[in-house]
C-alpha cells in the first residue's frame, strides 16, 4: 500500500513537472502572455522602486512629505519628475507607492478569494447533498450582490474602511465564481477511477481532498487568481475614486480622487493621466496573463473568466 | 442540433435595440414646454437636485437656494452692514417693554397668485412652526406666547421672556401663504404623525412673495423660475438699492460634479455656479477673460474639539499644548491653498460686530521648533513626563517618546476623528497633519476619518471620543450659538455642547446674553464668552474657508457680495443684462 | 414540461434568496452607526427637534417592530417615504429607473451586437493580424478604468472639441421650448447619451468580442460544422448561419449578467456623467443614510439580477436544445 502510494506520488510529481514545462512552452508562444508578463515585471519594478524616493529626501514621502518650497500644483520638473499635487507632494513617489498598494490589494484579495472559493468549491463538490445545496445557495446570494455597491454601502455606513477590510470584503464577494468552477471540476473528478481507487483503499476524506483533488483543481484556481486580481484592483480603485477608500494609503484610485476632488482634473494632465493609465495597464497585464494561462490549461474550461 | 431551428440571436438582440430606441418615445412623453425668454434668462449651475420644495423639509443648501427666491422673511440683512433691514415689513418693529411685545407693520404686498399678503399669513406661519414643532425653526418661535393681528397689515408678537434672538432669528423666518397651507396643515394635524405628514407633503408649485416663481422642475435636470410680477420689491428702494428683478427668468441646471459645472461655466453654458470653487480651478478660471471671481468670507467655523469629560483632554494644559503645536498658518497655506482666514476666536472675524479680537492666542508666528519647545514647557510644568523628552539636555528638539500624564499613567493612544475624504478631503488631511505634529512631542494621536453620520453619532450621540475636527459653514450672524455650543445644559445626547465643557461662570454670562436686548451690552458679554472659551480651549478654532465663487461677466452684471457669498436675495434683485 | 418544473423551482429559490437579502439589508442598516438625523450638522437643529424627528420617522421603536413594518411595507409594495426627499420611494425610483434602463440596455445591446460581429471576424481570422489586433484592442478597451475613461471622454469630446454636452441628460433649451416636438427632444436625449453610451460601449464590447471569439472557435470544431463543410457549403454560409447563432449563446448569458454589472458600473458612470439614474441615486442615498431609498434601490438591483439570471437560464434552455433540466 505504501509503496503504491509512493509510486503514485512520483507519477504525479512527474506529471506536474511535465505539465508545467509543456505549459510554459505554450505560454512562451503566447503573444498576450509575453506582453502581460513584461508589463507586470515593469509594475513590480515600480513597486520596488517606491522605496527609493523617501530615502533620497524626506519630501518624497508619498503621504506626508511636502516640498518645502512648493505648496501648489506644479508641472513636471527636474525635482519632481511628474510634478506635485495640490499641497506640494511628489506625484512620482505617489505613483510608485500606488503600484505597491495595487499589488498588495490585488494579490491578497485574489489569494483570499481563490482560497475561499477553492475550499468551498471542493467541499461542496465532494460532500454533495446538504452541504452542497447550502454552500451553493450562499454563493448565489453573494453573487447577486454587486460587490462595488455593497462595499460602497458598507463604507458609507461604517465609516472609512481600512484597506485590509476592503481587501477582505472584496475576497468575500469574489469567491462564489471560483467555487462554482471548482465545484464542477471536483464533481467530475470525484468519479474518476483514481479517486474511487483511493477510496476503496480506505483513504480518509481529508486525504482524498488534499492528496488527490487539490492538486488537480489547483491549476484552475491559479488561473482564476489572475482574473480575481484584476477585479480586486478595479474595485479598490473605484471605491477610492468615489472617495470611500482608505485615506491612509496612497493608491492610484486615491490619486484620481484627489485630482478630481481638488478640482485639478482638467488643468493638470500630468496628475490625471498617470494613475489612470497605471490602473488600466495593470488590470490589462493581469488579464492578458490570465488569458495566456487559460490557453495553456484548457481553452474549453473558460466560460466565465470575465471580470467586471 | 440543426442550425436552422435556432433563433438567430443577432436578430433577437437587434429587436431589443429597436425596443430600447422606441422606449425613448414611450418613457419620455413630450411635455408642453414653458416659454423661456432666452434673452434675459440667467443660467445657474447647481451641484445637486434640491431636496424638496417643501419649505419645512428644506434643510439642504440647494433647496434653500431655490426657496430663498420664493419665500420671503419680514426682515433681512443688509449686504454691507449686516444690519437687519425691513423686507416684507414696513419699518423697524416697535417694542413695548410693558407687555413684552413687538409690533410689526407689513408692506402692502402680494403673493405670486395675486392675492394679498396679510398679517394673517404671518401669524399662520408662526402657529404652524410652533404647533408642529418644525425642526430648526421651533426653537426660534417657542418663546412666543401669542400672536395677534390687529389689522390686515399689523402683527403683534407677545413674548414669554425677553429674547435677544427674536429680532435676528424669529423675524427672519420666511413667511408662507395661509391659503396654500391651511388645508395641508389641517389634514396633517389629524394624523398620527403630523410633523412627518407636513414635511412629506409634496409641493409642486410653491406660492411665494419673492422675486421669482417656480415654473417647472425636471428632476435631476433643471429648474425653471420666472419673474414674479407681483413681487413687492420691484422698483422699490431698500438699503439704497432699487430692486428688480431685472431678468425675466432663471434656469438652475443640475451638474452633479464641480468639474462639469465649471467646464460649463467656462464654455458659457451657465452664467454662475452656485457653489464653492475649489482651489484647483481657481488658477485656470482667473486667466479666463469672461470670468469674474468673487471671494467672500463665510460665517463659518472649522475647529478641532476635545472631549473634556475624560482623560487625557480633561486637562486644560494638554489642550493648550495642542493649541500651541497646531500651526494654523501651515494648514491654511498648504492644505487650503490660502483660501481661508485664520480663526483666532470662535466667532469669525467677518462678523465684525460680534467678533472679539482680544482673545488669548497660542504660539502666534512661531516656527515648528519653537512651538515644540513651548508646548514642552507647558506640559512639563503641568507634570507630564517622558521616557525621551522632545527637547533634550542640550535644548535640541528630538522626537519625543513615552509621554506620561501628571498622575504617572502613560498617555494612551487617542484618535482625532475627521470627516472622510469624500465629504471634505481638507479636514481629513488636516487631521493627518495634526497627528504628525502631536507625534513629534510624543503625544500619541491618530487621525481617523469616519463617515460623517457615524462621526456625529459618536461625538454628539454616544459622546465616546477623544477629539474631532468638524466645521460649520453657515453659522448665523447672531452669535447666540456661542451660548448653545458651550452651555453646560447642552451637554446631553444630541446636545450642542459636544466637548462637554462645564463652566458655571460661562453659563451665567451666556444666560444673561440670551435675554439682554441692548446690543452694545450684549456684545460685551459675547466678547467675554469668547475669551473664556479661548482660555479653556474646549475647541481650538482653526480656520474659516473663504467662499470663492465664479460668474461670467459677459452677459450679466450686478452681483452683490456679502458674508456668505454672492448667492443672496440682493444679487437676484440686482443682476441685469449688460 | 421539465422546463416548467425547473422554472418554478428556481422561482421558489429566488423568493428565499430575496428574503435573505431583505433581512440582511435591514440588519446592515440598523447595525450601522448613525441615523438620518445624526447626519445633520445644522446648528439650528435642537436635541428636541432631533428627538421629535426620530420619533416621527419611527426610528425610536424596537428593531423587531421596525423590521415588521419593513416587511409589511415591502409586501404591500409600499416602500415608505424617502428620509431625504420626503417623497414616496416608489416615485423616486420610478423617476430614475427609466433613465438607467435606457442608457444601459442600449449600451449593452449595442456592444453585444458589435462584439458578436467582431468576435466572428476575429475567430475566422484566428492567428492572423486581424485577430491579434481585435483581441488586443478588445482587451485594452475592456480593462480601461471606467471613471477615468469617462473623464477623458468628457475632457476631449465635450470640453476640448465641444461636440457633446458635458453632462446631464437633457438640455433645457430644447425642453423649455414650447415648439419642440417629440423628435427634437428625442434627438436631444440621444445627443446627451452619446458620451456615456460610448464609454460603456468601449468597456463592454471587448468582453463580448472575446466570448464570441472563443465560443465560435469551439463551435467550429463541432461535428455538425464538419458535416456542413463536408457537404460543400460555402464557408460564409457555414459561418453566418450554422456556427454564429450557436456560438452567440454564451453572449446571451453574458448580456444577462451584464445587467447586474450595469448597476454596479452604473454607480460610476452615472456619477461621472450626472446621469439621473438609479446608480447615482443609490450612492447618494447610501451616503445620506436615507434607509428607505437605499434599501429599495438595492432590493431592486438584487431583484433585477436574480430575475435576469433566471431569464438567461430559461432562454438558454429554450435556445439550446442540448441543455435540459
Amino acid at each position: 500500500m505504501s509503496g503504491k502510494s509512493l509510486d503514485n506520488r512520483r507519477v504525479q510529481k512527474f506529471h506536474w513537472m511535465s505539465r508545467f514545462l509543456s505549459g510554459w512552452a505554450i505560454f512562451r508562444q503566447s503573444f498576450l502572455g509575453k506582453i502581460g508578463l513584461t508589463l507586470l515585471a515593469l509594475f513590480a519594478l515600480m513597486a520596488l522602486c517606491s522605496f527609493i524616493p523617501p530615502l533620497v529626501d524626506p519630501m518624497y514621502q508619498p503621504m506626508a512629505g511636502v516640498d518645502p518650497e512648493i505648496s501648489t500644483v506644479t508641472g513636471p520638473s527636474t525635482r519632481h519628475w511628474l510634478g506635485t499635487d495640490f499641497m506640494g507632494r511628489d506625484l512620482l513617489s505617489q505613483l510608485l507607492a500606488g503600484a505597491r498598494v495595487a499589488f498588495m490589494v490585488g494579490v491578497s484579495a485574489a489569494f483570499m478569494s481563490v482560497f475561499l472559493g477553492t475550499a468551498i468549491g471542493m467541499i461542496a463538490g465532494y460532500m454533495g447533498k446538504f452541504a452542497d445545496t447550502l454552500l451553493m445557495r450562499l454563493a448565489d446570494i453573494i453573487m447577486v450582490m454587486p460587490a462595488l455597491v455593497v462595499l460602497l454601502m458598507l463604507a458609507a455606513l461604517f465609516g472609512q474602511l481600512s484597506i485590509w477590510f476592503i481587501v477582505f470584503f472584496i475576497a468575500l464577494f469574489r469567491w462564489p465564481g471560483v467555487s462554482r468552477v471548482i465545484r464542477a471540476q471536483t464533481l467530475s473528478l470525484k468519479h474518476r477511477p483514481f479517486i474511487e481507487a483511493a477510496r476503496v483503499a480506505g483513504a480518509s476524506h481529508l486525504r482524498i481532498i488534499f492528496r488527490h483533488i487539490t492538486p488537480n483543481v489547483l491549476p484552475l484556481s491559479f488561473l482564476y487568481m489572475t482574473f480575481q486580481v484584476t477585479s480586486a484592483i478595479i474595485i479598490e480603485a473605484a471605491l477610492a475614486f468615489l472617495g470611500f477608500g482608505d485615506p491612509r494609503t496612497i493608491s492610484w484610485g486615491m490619486m484620481l480622487q484627489w485630482v478630481w476632488k481638488t478640482g485639478h482634473m482638467f488643468n493638470a494632465p500630468y496628475w490625471l493621466l498617470p494613475p489612470g493609465i497605471c490602473i488600466s495597464l495593470i488590470t490589462l497585464s493581469f488579464y492578458m496573463l490570465g488569458r495566456a494561462m487559460d490557453e495553456v490549461l484548457d481553452p474549453r474550461l473558460r466560460k466565465e473568466g470575465q471580470t467586471d | 442540433m440543426s442550425p436552422t431551428s435556432s433563433v438567430t440571436i443577432e436578430s433577437f438582440l437587434k429587436g431589443i435595440l429597436c425596443l430600447a430606441v422606441a422606449m425613448l418615445v414611450l418613457l419620455f412623453p413630450g411635455l408642453s414646454g414653458t416659454q423661456s425668454n432666452a434673452a434675459s434668462c440667467l443660467k445657474i449651475g447647481l451641484p445637486e437636485d434640491p431636496r424638496t420644495l417643501n419649505i419645512w423639509l428644506a434643510s439642504d443648501r440647494n433647496s434653500r437656494n431655490i426657496l430663498s427666491q420664493i419665500y420671503q422673511p419680514l426682515y433681512t440683512r443688509d449686504p454691507d452692514t449686516l444690519k437687519l433691514v425691513p423686507w416684507l415689513a414696513e419699518q423697524e418693529p416697535v417694542f413695548d417693554a410693558e407687555t413684552l411685545s413687538y409690533t410689526v407693520r407689513i408692506k402692502p404686498s402680494k403673493w405670486s397668485d395675486g392675492s394679498e399678503l396679510t398679517s394673517e399669513d404671518v401669524a399662520f406661519t408662526g402657529r404652524v412652526i410652533k404647533d408642529f414643532r418644525v425642526p430648526r425653526l421651533a426653537s426660534r418661535w417657542n418663546f412666543i406666547k401669542r400672536i395677534e393681528t390687529p389689522d390686515k397689515h399689523t402683527v403683534r408678537f407677545y413674548l414669554k421672556e425677553p429674547k435677544a434672538i427674536f429680532l435676528s432669528r424669529t423675524l427672519t423666518t420666511p413667511i408662507v401663504q395661509k391659503k396654500e397651507w391651511i388645508k395641508i396643515v389641517e389634514k396633517a394635524r389629524g394624523t398620527e404623525k403630523p410633523l412627518i405628514k407636513l414635511l412629506n407633503h409634496k409641493i409642486e408649485k410653491p406660492v411665494g412673495s419673492g422675486p421669482f416663481i417656480l415654473k417647472e422642475w425636471r428632476q435631476g435636470c433643471y429648474l425653471f423660475l420666472q419673474k414674479n410680477k407681483y413681487f413687492f420689491g420691484t422698483g422699490r428702494r431698500i438699503s439704497g438699492r432699487i430692486l428688480g428683478p431685472y431678468i425675466d427668468s432663471i434656469i438652475f441646471k443640475i451638474y452633479g460634479t464641480s468639474d462639469a459645472a465649471i467646464l460649463a461655466l467656462k464654455k458659457g453654458s451657465i452664467d454662475m455656479f452656485w457653489w464653492r470653487i475649489q482651489a484647483g480651478y481657481l488658477q485656470d478660471l482667473k486667466t479666463q477673460k469672461d470670468i469674474q471671481i468673487f471671494s467672500n468670507e463665510k460665517s463659518g467655523l472649522y475647529y478641532i474639539g476635545f472631549n473634556v469629560r475624560k482623560p487625557p483632554f480633561n486637562d486644560v494644559n494638554l489642550r493648550r499644548a495642542v493649541a500651541t503645536l497646531i500651526d494654523k498658518d501651515f494648514i491654511i497655506s498648504r492644505i487650503l491653498q490660502g483660501l481661508a482666514i485664520k480663526m483666532n476666536s470662535i466667532v469669525p472675524p467677518g462678523n465684525q460686530f460680534w467678533y472679539c479680537p482680544e482673545v488669548p492666542r497660542y504660539a502666534e508666528g512661531l516656527n515648528r521648533e519653537e512651538r515644540i519647545k513651548k508646548a514642552y514647557e507647558i506640559l512639563r510644568k503641568a507634570g507630564y513626563t517622558w521616557q525621551l523628552p522632545p527637547v533634550n539636555g542640550q535644548g535640541k528638539v528630538v522626537k519625543g517618546k513615552g509621554i506620561r500624564l501628571p498622575n504617572g499613567q502613560p498617555m494612551e493612544k487617542f484618535t482625532i476623528l475627521t470627516p472622510p475624504a469624500d465629504y471634505d478631503p481638507l479636514r481629513a488631511m488636516a487631521g493627518m497633519i495634526i497627528q504628525e505634529w502631536l507625534g513629534m512631542v510624543g503625544i500619541p494621536a491618530s487621525a481617523k476619518p469616519m463617515a460623517i453620520g457615524s462621526l456625529i453619532q459618536q461625538v454628539k450621540g454616544r459622546r465616546q471620543f477623544d477629539s474631532f475636527i468638524l466645521g460649520y459653514g453657515r453659522l448665523d450672524i447672531d452669535p447666540d450659538w456661542v451660548r448653545n455650543f458651550f452651555h453646560s445644559s447642552n451637554d446631553k445626547p444630541r446636545g450642542w455642547n459636544m466637548s462637554g465643557y462645564k463652566n458655571p461662570d460661562f453659563d451665567r454670562i451666556a444666560e444673561e446674553s440670551a435675554s439682554i436686548l441692548d446690543r452694545e451690552k450684549r456684545r460685551k458679554l459675547i466678547w467675554e464668552m469668547q475669551k473664556m472659551i479661548l482660555q479653556d480651549v474646549p475647541y481650538i478654532p482653526l480656520y474659516n474657508p473663504r467662499l470663492i465663487e465664479a460668474v461670467r461677466k459677459d452677459k450679466f452684471s450686478g452681483w452683490v457680495g456679502t458674508l456668505g457669498g454672492i448667492g443672496n436675495i440682493w444679487s437676484f434683485c440686482e443682476v441685469r443684462l449688460n | 414540461m421539465e422546463l416548467w418544473i425547473y422554472t418554478s423551482r428556481r422561482l421558489v429559490q429566488i423568493v428565499i434568496i430575496f428574503f435573505v437579502i431583505l433581512t440582511v439589508l435591514f440588519l446592515l442598516f440598523r447595525l450601522a452607526p448613525g441615523d438620518p438625523v445624526s447626519r445633520m450638522v445644522d446648528p439650528n437643529l435642537t436635541p428636541e427637534d432631533a428627538q421629535l424627528l426620530i420619533e416621527e420617522l419611527g426610528l425610536d421603536q424596537p428593531v423587531w417592530i421596525q423590521y415588521f413594518y419593513y416587511l409589511k411595507n415591502f409586501l404591500t409594495g409600499h416602500f415608505g417615504f424617502s428620509f431625504h426627499y420626503g417623497r414616496p420611494v416608489v416615485q423616486i425610483i420610478g423617476d430614475r429607473l427609466p433613465n438607467t434602463i435606457l442608457l444601459f440596455t442600449t449600451s449593452i445591446i449595442l456592444s453585444a451586437l458589435v462584439g458578436i460581429f467582431l468576435g466572428k471576424i476575429a475567430s475566422w481570422h484566428k492567428g492572423e493580424k486581424t485577430d491579434t489586433c481585435l483581441t488586443v484592442g478588445a482587451l485594452v478597451t475592456h480593462t480601461v478604468f471606467l471613471p477615468w475613461l469617462a473623464l477623458i471622454m468628457i475632457w476631449v469630446f465635450a470640453y476640448k472639441l465641444g461636440w457633446f454636452p458635458i453632462t446631464g441628460m437633457i438640455s433645457e433649451e430644447v425642453w423649455l421650448d414650447p415648439d419642440a416636438g417629440l423628435w427634437p427632444k428625442s434627438v436631444d436625449i440621444l445627443h446627451h447619451m452619446v458620451l456615456p453610451l460610448t464609454t460603456l460601449f468601449l468597456i463592454h464590447f471587448g468582453s463580448y468580442l472575446l466570448i464570441m471569439r472563443t465560443s465560435m472557435l469551439e463551435t467550429l470544431r463541432e461535428d455538425y460544422i464538419l458535416t456542413a463543410r463536408a457537404k460543400g457549403l460555402p464557408e460564409k454560409v457555414i459561418r453566418n448561419h450554422h456556427a454564429a447563432p450557436n456560438a452567440a449563446l454564451p453572449v446571451v448569458t453574458s448580456v444577462g449578467l451584464s445587467l447586474a454589472f450595469s448597476i454596479n458600473g452604473g454607480a460610476l458612470t452615472e456619477t461621472v456623467f450626472t446621469w439621473p439614474g438609479i446608480g447615482r441615486e443609490l450612492v447618494f442615498s447610501v451616503s445620506h443614510n436615507d434607509y428607505p431609498l437605499a434599501q429599495a434601490s438595492f432590493l431592486l438591483i438584487a431583484a433585477v439580477v436574480l430575475v435576469s439570471n433566471l431569464v438567461v437560464d430559461i432562454l438558454y434552455a429554450y435556445l439550446d436544445p442540448r441543455i435540459r433540466y
